[in-house]
């Protein structure tokens, strides 16, 4: 059997972002690979030291498309608790909201994309098409349908009516019907479930020693999530289940990113429906405090933290940012290793790679 | 004096009959404006199918134009010669298999045995893909070739079987005379036969669900990745008539033919029967994901050539009984 | 969800030399200071007695002490390890010896990134990885450590350095809404 070495990336149709892999495969079958990331690092560490706190919410809600978002919450809530800053009821409960929406619109965009390195472009095209609720719904909240510059460090920048969270509320009704849509046609849709079952499997021992977060990690039925193991932003006033499957393969990964689509938008009615009256920020200082915070988020991929040092001028001394897709990363070389050349896109797909995150 | 000029008259006559029938219908023009038509109806019912829009009537046209104004590049160690060639071939083989598809009533050289040479003239835009892939070297190109050619066993003897029936329950190897002899339509005797033809056609067409060979995913082109400029112009024209040729085969072994009526309402009728089956490929094609290549040889050798074999036997059976 | 009494008793116990004063640290952590050469131990302690195997991730900074690692743990509640460790020295444009750490890959496989970068960062070798080689930083770099302190910073004009106007407006625009409402 001839050995070959397959490239996958940094240019490759079943990547999204840039991503050198590098296959050594034997027949079918892949024995070994080998990765490099950086292709999209910018810097942003040693940037965030340069700039002011204010302009770091801009900065650091450009580390990711997907998440940004999730990004500028954590860094804003580590900024308020080292300033010792009590936010407004109703301002954490907009920027819950907008992290549900991003959940939502990130799972979507994952399953679209999953079928479509499948070979299955029918579901591509109808989940991606469904999305554009969510982000239609993003972009009159924000004006922005992917950096929303929601947050500021002391609360929120936009408001919701009462007639615009009422027709919030109806469209996510709609969509909630059409995911519920979704899910049905994946279930019971033999080659789907042909081509992501049994494939890309972890085990629970694995996701312990290389500390797999996200929906990866609850695929393999470990039980994490920040939301609800450290409440932040409004969560801890929230009704939800954590969804967890026993399997760890793509088709358990599959169920737990649909389900939890469900339960996000099950969160967004609680939160439109029970909005706090208030203001939306408090006064901020310029320079902050001098003195440590370690802030962490649940992401749409897993557990995002964030570690920020103030010495007392305007600028952070240190923001550390760990983001949940080097996690899984670590764990594509032992989940590639035996698996069809055919099956390496699922793979991919699976664990929901967004390397902007990882390269920072 | 005026025997020779008439005789002379005469086989000018014949000369430009025969030109017209090869070059323009049903020959080889008629084939290529159906091919751009089938393509657009094709790409037509998967867009509404996804909730899309589509594109325009030219669409297909257009981007064999745009082809051909293209940069025509290979690898450094790829052979030119036989890379300039095998797209040359692949298509000259398809409009000579055209060529004894009866369109309607007409065909342009039909004869006994005219069936096997068909189904040979189809085989070699297979394999010249399969070697288009391994003569280009990449690898991209040369894992899309391997595959194609585990493709193409897994499907080609289903079909052959599933054609054979036709011809052994009218006791002929031509097509024509195929067509000519249904009284009743080869399908309703023989639904298992049409059924595994149809699924030997996705394959031989190489349409999703059986797109192993070009999974954009997987290995960028497949074997055509290093193609480019008029030569893939000239691969893609290849699909498109197979298409059109592959189609009208089905619909002379089992619906029919030309329904042996009325000439106007002949040609409406082959064209309906023609776009039905187009409707049944489009359709399948987006239904399903794609699927492995090991999970389709274990369909064609598992599932498809039994049948194919048990659709054989029961054809001899009563054709004997 | 583990008890940090418990767990600072546990370092006590291993290390009665050490000063081990645990520090709350907001959002949910409690800082330990302990000496580079104890952190492989106590990361030992942490996951046999305690059941402590998720390592969130490793900090690296430059600062005033040295260059400083967190090892940041989770557990229901967050467990921080400070260690520091002496900068390289560089006289007259020569390299020092760079600072040498033990590395965790050992005990838990999940580390190898984050070390690996601290390592591109900063400079800092963790002895045993398995792979220390460039993981962020492109090929041909070969400027000192990005994260050092006395590494410069990209050059930034006069007008971009000076990032006081747009935010005193966007502070002020703030008041005035609410002293408005």
């Amino acid at each position: 059997m001839t050995r070959m070495t397959i490239p996958i990336g940094p240019q490759h149709p079943a990547l999204k972002e840039p991503l050198s892999f590098l296959l050594t495969v034997e027949g079918e079958y892949v024995i070994d690979s080998s990765l490099r990331l950086g292709y999209v690092h910018r810097g942003l560490e040693r940037l965030c030291q340069e700039r002011t706190y204010v302009q770091n919410v801009h900065v650091l809600e450009r580390v990711c498309g997907i998440c940004s978002h999730v990004h500028s919450t954590a860094y804003c809530q580590g900024v308020e608790a080292l300033t010792e800053l009590e936010i407004p009821p109703r301002a954490l409960y907009l920027r819950t909201l907008l992290c549900e929406l991003e959940r939502i619109h990130s799972h979507m965009l994952w399953l679209g994309v999953l079928a479509e390195l499948i070979g299955f472009t029918t579901i591509f095209m109808y989940t991606w098409r469904d999305r554009e609720i969510v982000l239609d719904i993003m972009e009159e909240f924000s004006g922005g349908r992917v950096a929303h510059a929601v947050n500021l460090v002391g609360g929120v920048r936009v408001d919701v009516e009462q007639e615009h969270a009422r027709s919030i509320l109806t469209r996510l009704d709609d969509l909630a019907q059409q995911v519920d849509t979704f899910l049905d046609m994946i279930q019971h849709e033999r080659t789907f479930q042909a081509r992501t079952r049994n494939v890309g499997h972890l085990s629970v021992e694995q996701v312990h020693r290389y500390c797999v977060v996200g929906p990866v990690a609850r695929a393999s039925g470990v039980d994490v999530d920040m939301r609800r193991d450290a409440p932040y932003a409004a969560y801890d006033q929230l009704d939800f289940q954590v969804i967890t499957a026993q399997q760890g393969d793509v088709w358990a990964r599959t169920m737990v990113r649909s389900l939890e689509t469900i339960e996000s938008l099950h969160i967004c009615r609680q939160l439109l429906q029970n909005l706090p009256s208030g203001d939306l920020t408090v006064r901020a200082p310029r320079r902050v405090p001098a003195g440590e915070v370690v802030s962490r988020a649940e992401a749409p991929r897993g557990e995002v933290i964030y570690y920020i040092r103030s010495d007392g001028s305007d600028k952070p001394a240190r923001i550390k940012i760990r983001t949940p897709t080097l996690t899984t990363l670590i764990t594509l070389p032992d989940q590639l290793r035996g698996v069809n050349t055919a099956d390496v896109p699922t793979v991919l797909a699976g664990v929901d790679l967004c390397i902007a995150c990882a390269d920072r | 004096m005026s025997i020779s000029g008439n005789a002379i008259e005469l086989l000018s006559a014949k000369v430009v009959s025969a030109l017209f029938k090869l070059l323009v219908f049903p020959g080889f023009g008629f084939l290529f404006v159906c091919a751009l038509a089938f393509q657009w109806i094709d790409r037509q019912v998967a867009a509404r199918l996804q909730g899309r829009v589509g594109p325009p009537w030219f669409q297909p046209l257009a981007d064999l134009i745009k082809l051909m104004a293209k940069e025509d590049v290979l690898p450094s160690e790829a052979n030119e010669a036989i890379c300039a060639a095998l797209p040359i071939v692949s298509l000259a083989a398809v409009l000579t298999a055209g060529l004894y598809v009866p369109i309607g009533a007409h065909s342009v050289a039909p004869f006994e045995g005219d069936l096997i040479v068909t189904l040979f003239l189809l085989s070699i835009p297979t394999l010249a893909y399969f070697l288009a892939g391994w003569v280009s070297v990449s690898v991209f190109s040369v894992v899309g070739g391997n595959r194609s050619l585990l493709q193409y066993f897994s499907y080609e003897v289903p079909f052959l079987m599933a054609l054979s029936g036709p011809a052994i329950l009218h006791g002929s190897w031509s097509i024509s005379h195929i067509a000519e002899s249904q009284a009743i339509w080869t399908v309703l005797v023989q639904p298992l036969g049409f059924l595994l033809a149809l699924i030997g056609l996705i394959g031989k067409l190489k349409r999703s669900p059986f797109d192993i060979p070009k999974a954009k995913s997987e290995i960028g082109a497949g074997p055509l990745t290093e193609f480019s400029g008029r030569k893939l112009m000239m691969w893609q024209l290849t699909m498109h008539t197979s298409t059109v040729v592959g189609i009208f085969l089905l619909v002379n072994m089992f619906l029919g033919g030309d329904g042996n009526g009325v000439t106007a309402l002949t040609s409406f009728a082959f064209s309906v029967k023609a776009l039905g089956i187009l409707l049944l490929l489009s359709v399948s094609s987006v239904l399903y994901a794609r699927l492995r290549i090991d999970q389709l040889a274990n369909l064609g050798w598992q599932v498809l050539a039994p049948l194919a074999l048990l659709q054989l036997l029961v054809t001899t059976w009563i054709g004997t009984g | 969800m583990m008890d940090i009494n418990a767990v600072v008793e546990a370092l006590r116990q291993l290390y009665p030399n050490q000063d081990i004063k645990p520090r709350t640290v907001p959002v949910a952590d409690t800082f330990i200071n302990l000496p580079p050469d104890c952190v492989h131990a106590a990361t030992a302690l942490l996951m046999d007695r305690f059941d402590v195997y998720h390592l969130s991730t490793i900090t690296g900074q430059d600062t005033d002490h040295g260059i400083e690692l967190l090892y940041h743990f989770w557990d229901g509640r967050g467990l921080t390890l400070r260690t520091r460790l002496p900068r390289a020295e560089r006289a007259k444009g020569e390299p020092g010896e760079a600072p040498v750490i033990a590395t965790l890959t050992d005990l838990i496989p999940g580390a190898a990134f984050y070390e690996r970068e601290i390592w591109e960062m900063l400079g800092v070798d963790f002895q045993g990885h398995p792979n220390l080689s460039l993981f962020l930083l492109p090929e041909d770099w070969d400027d000192a450590p990005p994260l050092l302190a006395q590494t410069p910073g990209a050059a930034v004009s006069e007008d971009e350095a000076d990032c006081s106007s747009p935010n005193d407006n966007q502070n002020e625009k703030l008041e005035d809404q609410e002293s408005k409402q």
